[in-house]
C-alpha cells in the first residue's frame, strides 16, 4: 500500500504534549490533542425578573470544539422567552389611565399614581453566533464570526472580524476588530409616525409601513499587556456608528396641557416617540487583572462611554475570586454604572412641542439614572474538569426626575420609573466525553 | 537482582528485562545511592514488564485480551488515550490492534509468506477505531487484541527515570546535586539531564557498516525501531517487519532501523516507529519533525 507523498505533517508538538500526559497524568497546557476530539460544551439557565415587570427566561448552549492545532469553532445557541410589563413612556398622573395596544387590538391600563406599564410583552427570541478562530501565523490570529438573532418582531444578522497581533514575546497583544450588524424591525400594528398621536381605541395609529432597518458598524482598537507573571492590563477604544430606524416603535410620551397645572392635554394626550435617525458613539474601556500569592483574582475594570445623542456613562466593574481548596471558588461581584441623558430625553411634552421638536423620548433607558449591582457567585470544579456554577445578582436602578419637566402637580409624582431586579442562574461546563459518560450511566447503557 | 559494577567515575546496574540487555548508570561515588536508584529503576522496568507482557496470563493486558466490557486502572487508561492519540496523530499509522498480523507473519528470514486471504481474514480485528474505549472502560471485540510493544520499552525507560527522580526527591535534601541516571532498555535510552561534570552523556552505535557513531545526549531521550534480523526474502523482493495496520502487508522500502533523539525516549521511540512505517518517505518524514535522527537502510 503507497503512502501519501504529501509533505508529512509536522507532529512533533502534539506528539511531546500527548507523551507528557502519558508520562505525568497531568494534561499538558498546550496538550491541544488531549482533548483533540471532544466538544467542549457550556450551558447556562438564567432568570431575570425585575420587580412587577419584565421575566425573563434564558437557555444558552455553548458547544466548542478544536478543530486543527489551535484553530477553533465555537457555536452559540440562546434561546430566551420574555414575559410582563414594561414602562410605556407615559408618566403616572392622579387619576387612571387607559392605552391603545400597539397591535391595535384592544386596551391596557394604569391606575391612578402608578407608573402606566405596557402589558403586552410576550416574546420569544432565538440567537445562534458562529465563530471561527484561526491561527494566521506564529503571532497571528484572526476571529470571524456570523450572527443571528430571531423574535416574532425583530431580526438582527451580522458579521464581524478581529485580527489579534503579539508582540513583544507575546507579553503585548494588538487587537483590531470590524463588526457589522443589519437590523429589520417589524412592529406589531405597524410602525408608527414619530411624535404622531395615539389615538384612544378602537381608532388605530397613523403608520409609516410595516417594517424598519437599521445598520450598525463598529471597529474596536485594544492594546493587552501583560504587565506581570500576575498581572495584566487591557485597554479598549471602540467607535461605532448605527444609521436607520433608532426609535422604539412602543414607546410614547405623555402630552401636558399648555396651562403648566401639570393635566394631560384634554384630547390625544399621548404621543409616539421619535430618535433621530443616526447614533455615533465611542468608548474607552480598561480593565486590570492581578493574580495574588494565594490564588485569588481581582479583576477591576472602567468604561467611559459617550455618543452625539448627549449621553455620557461611566461603568466600574469589580470581581474578587476567593479560591479554596477542594476546588470550590466564590466571587463577589459589584457594579456602578452611571448615566447622563440624551439631548432629547423628555419626561413629558408640553402641548404643541410634538410639532416644533425633531426628536423626543422618554424612554427610561435614555434618561439619567444609576444602576447598582451586587452579586454573589460560586463555583465548583470536578475532578474531570467539569464545571459547576451558580449566581445570584440584585440590580436596583433609581433615576432623576427632571426639574423642568415636573410641572405643577406632577412635582409629587415620581415620573422616572424606579426599578428593581433579581437574576439567578446556574451553568454546567464539561467535555463532550464527561456528557457521554453522564448519559451511559443514567440510561445504563 | 542486579549487578551493580563500580566504573570510573559512575556505577553501572545491569540486568535482562523486556528481552533485552538493560543497564542503568548512575554518575555518583556514593555506592549506597547507587545501589538504591539501581533497584528502584529496576523494579520499575520489571513492573511494567509485568503488567503489560503479552507472553503472560495473570495481567490487565491479557484480560482486556479476553474481551468483554472492562474497567482499567489510571495507568493503563493513560496508555489506551495514548494509543488513540497516536492513531489519530498519525492517520492510522500507528495501530496498537495490529498485533494480530503475527498471526500470519513469521520474519524468520525465510521465504514464506502468508497468503493473501491469511491476511485478508485478519484486517476485520484491526483497527483503534473498532475498540469501545470510554475511560475507564474498554470493550475489544472477541478475536482482538491490544499490544503495547509498538510503546513498552520507551515507556518503561522514560517512567524508570521518573521513577528515580521521585526517590531522590524523597532521600535527598533539595540543595544536593541531582545525580545524574541514564536507563538503557536494548538501546532505548532515557535520562534524567547532563553528567555531574556538566557534559552529555556519549552515546554510541552501531550504523551499520561496521563502525560506530556517536553523539552526546544533554537531555530527553534516544529510541531506535526496526530489526535488521527479521525479514522475509520471496522472489529477489525482501519484505520487512514493518507492517501496514492498514493492509496488513510490509511497508515498501522501509528503512532496517531508524534511531531518533527527542524530549524523551517515548517521543523518540513514536517518531522512529512511524517514520518506519512511512517507508520511503522515512527520511522526509523525520526531516519534517526536527529532531537528529540516523537512518540505516540495508543490513
Amino acid at each position: 500500500m503507497q503512502l501519501k507523498q504529501t509533505s508529512p505533517r509536522n507532529i512533533r508538538r502534539p506528539l511531546a504534549a500527548a507523551t507528557c500526559s502519558l508520562l505525568t497524568g497531568v494534561s499538558h497546557a498546550g496538550g491541544l490533542i488531549a482533548s483533540g476530539n471532544n466538544w467542549k460544551i457550556d450551558s447556562a439557565l438564567m432568570l431575570y425578573a425585575e420587580k412587577d415587570r419584565v421575566q425573563l427566561a434564558e437557555g444558552v448552549l455553548q458547544v466548542g470544539k478544536e478543530i486543527d492545532d489551535d484553530e477553533f469553532v465555537n457555536v452559540r445557541m440562546v434561546a430566551d422567552v420574555l414575559t410582563g410589563a414594561s414602562p410605556n413612556g407615559a408618566i403616572p398622573i392622579d387619576s387612571a389611565q387607559t392605552f391603545t395596544r400597539p397591535s391595535g387590538e384592544g386596551t391596557y391600563s394604569a391606575a391612578a399614581n402608578k407608573t402606566p406599564l405596557d402589558t403586552s410583552f410576550r416574546d420569544l427570541r432565538g440567537a445562534l453566533n458562529v465563530e471561527w478562530d484561526k491561527p494566521l501565523s506564529t503571532y497571528q490570529r484572526g476571529i470571524f464570526s456570523a450572527s443571528l438573532s430571531s423574535e416574532q418582531d425583530y431580526l438582527s444578522t451580522g458579521i464581524a472580524a478581529t485580527f489579534a497581533q503579539d508582540l513583544n514575546q507575546r507579553n503585548t497583544t494588538l487587537t483590531f476588530g470590524l463588526s457589522y450588524n443589519r437590523d429589520s424591525v417589524m412592529p406589531q400594528g405597524g410602525v408608527p409616525v414619530g411624535l404622531s398621536t395615539m389615538p384612544p381605541f378602537p381608532a388605530t395609529k397613523t403608520t409609516t409601513g410595516s417594517s424598519k432597518t437599521k445598520n450598525v458598524a463598529e471597529a474596536l482598537f485594544g492594546i493587552t499587556q501583560v504587565i506581570s507573571r500576575q498581572s495584566l492590563m487591557q485597554l479598549n477604544y471602540s467607535w461605532g456608528k448605527s444609521n436607520g430606524y433608532l426609535t422604539d416603535p412602543y414607546k410614547i410620551l405623555s402630552v401636558l396641557d399648555s396651562n403648566l397645572s401639570g393635566d394631560l392635554r384634554a384630547s390625544n394626550p399621548y404621543v409616539f416617540e421619535k430618535r433621530p435617525d443616526s447614533r455615533a458613539y465611542q468608548s474607552l474601556y480598561w480593565k486590570g487583572v492581578h493574580q495574588f500569592a494565594n490564588e485569588n483574582v481581582l479583576n477591576l475594570s472602567y468604561r467611559y462611554f459617550w455618543d452625539d445623542w448627549g449621553i455620557q456613562s461611566h461603568t466600574v466593574d469589580v470581581r474578587y475570586r476567593f479560591d479554596f481548596k477542594a476546588h470550590h471558588y466564590l466571587q463577589p461581584h459589584l457594579r456602578y454604572y452611571q448615566q447622563g441623558k440624551a439631548d432629547f430625553y423628555r419626561q413629558v411634552l408640553i402641548d404643541g412641542e410634538e410639532t416644533t421638536l425633531a426628536a423626543a423620548s422618554a424612554d427610561y433607558r435614555l434618561g439619567e439614572f444609576v444602576t447598582r449591582t451586587i452579586g454573589l457567585k460560586y463555583g465548583y470544579e470536578f475532578k474531570n474538569g467539569a464545571e459547576i456554577n451558580f449566581r445570584m445578582e440584585v440590580i436596583t436602578q433609581k433615576g432623576k426626575d427632571q426639574a423642568a419637566d415636573a410641572v405643577g402637580k406632577l412635582q409629587n409624582q415620581q415620573l422616572f420609573p424606579n426599578n428593581e431586579a433579581y437574576l439567578l442562574q446556574a451553568g454546567v461546563s464539561l467535555d463532550s466525553d464527561i456528557l457521554m459518560k453522564v448519559l451511559r450511566g443514567l440510561f445504563n447503557y | 537482582m542486579p549487578r551493580l559494577v563500580r566504573r570510573a567515575d559512575y556505577f553501572v546496574g545491569q540486568f535482562a528485562a523486556m528481552a533485552s540487555d538493560c543497564e542503568v548508570l548512575i554518575d555518583t561515588d556514593n555506592q549506597a545511592l547507587a545501589q538504591s536508584i539501581c533497584i528502584c529503576a529496576v523494579s520499575e522496568v520489571t513492573r511494567l514488564e509485568h503488567k503489560y507482557s503479552r507472553y503472560r496470563d495473570d495481567n490487565i493486558l491479557y484480560r482486556i485480551n479476553q474481551g468483554g466490557r472492562m474497567e482499567v486502572d489510571e495507568e493503563t487508561a493513560r496508555l489506551l488515550d495514548y494509543a488513540q492519540q497516536l492513531h489519530t496523530l498519525s492517520d492510522g499509522l500507528f495501530d496498537v490492534t495490529s498485533g494480530v498480523l503475527r498471526r500470519a507473519w513469521h520474519f524468520d528470514g525465510s521465504d514464506r509468506l502468508p497468503s493473501a486471504e491469511q491476511v485478508e481474514a485478519l484486517l476485520p480485528l484491526i483497527g483503534w477505531h473498532k475498540v469501545y474505549w470510554h475511560k475507564p472502560e474498554i470493550h475489544l471485540a472477541a478475536g482482538m487484541e491490544i499490544d503495547f510493544g509498538g510503546i513498552g520499552k520507551e515507556y518503561a525507560a522514560d517512567r524508570a527515570v521518573l521513577a528515580v527522580n521521585a526517590l531522590l526527591a524523597e532521600q535527598t535534601n533539595h540543595y544536593d546535586q541531582q545525580t545524574p541516571v541514564l536507563v538503557n532498555l536494548g538501546g532505548d535510552l532515557a535520562i534524567n539531564g547532563p553528567r555531574r561534570n556538566g557534559a552529555g552523556w556519549q552515546v554510541a552505535f552501531d550504523n551499520g557498516d561496521k563502525q560506530t557513531e556517536g553523539f552526546s545526549l544533554q537531555q530527553g531521550g534516544v529510541a531506535t525501531s526496526g530489526d535488521s534480523h527479521r525479514y522475509l526474502q520471496k522472489d529477489g523482493v525482501r519484505y520487512s517487519h514493518v507492517l501496514d495496520p492498514r493492509s496488513g502487508w510490509p511497508v515498501k522500502h522501509a528503512p532496517a532501523t531508524v534511531t531518533v533523539v527527542a524530549n524523551s525516549c517515548t517521543d523518540a521511540g513514536m517518531l522512529s516507529t512511524l517514520a518506519l512505517l512511512h517507508g520511503a518517505e522515512a527520511e522526509a518524514f523525520l526531516r519534517g519533525q526536527g529532531v537528529p535522527y540516523w537512518v540505516r537502510t540495508e543490513c
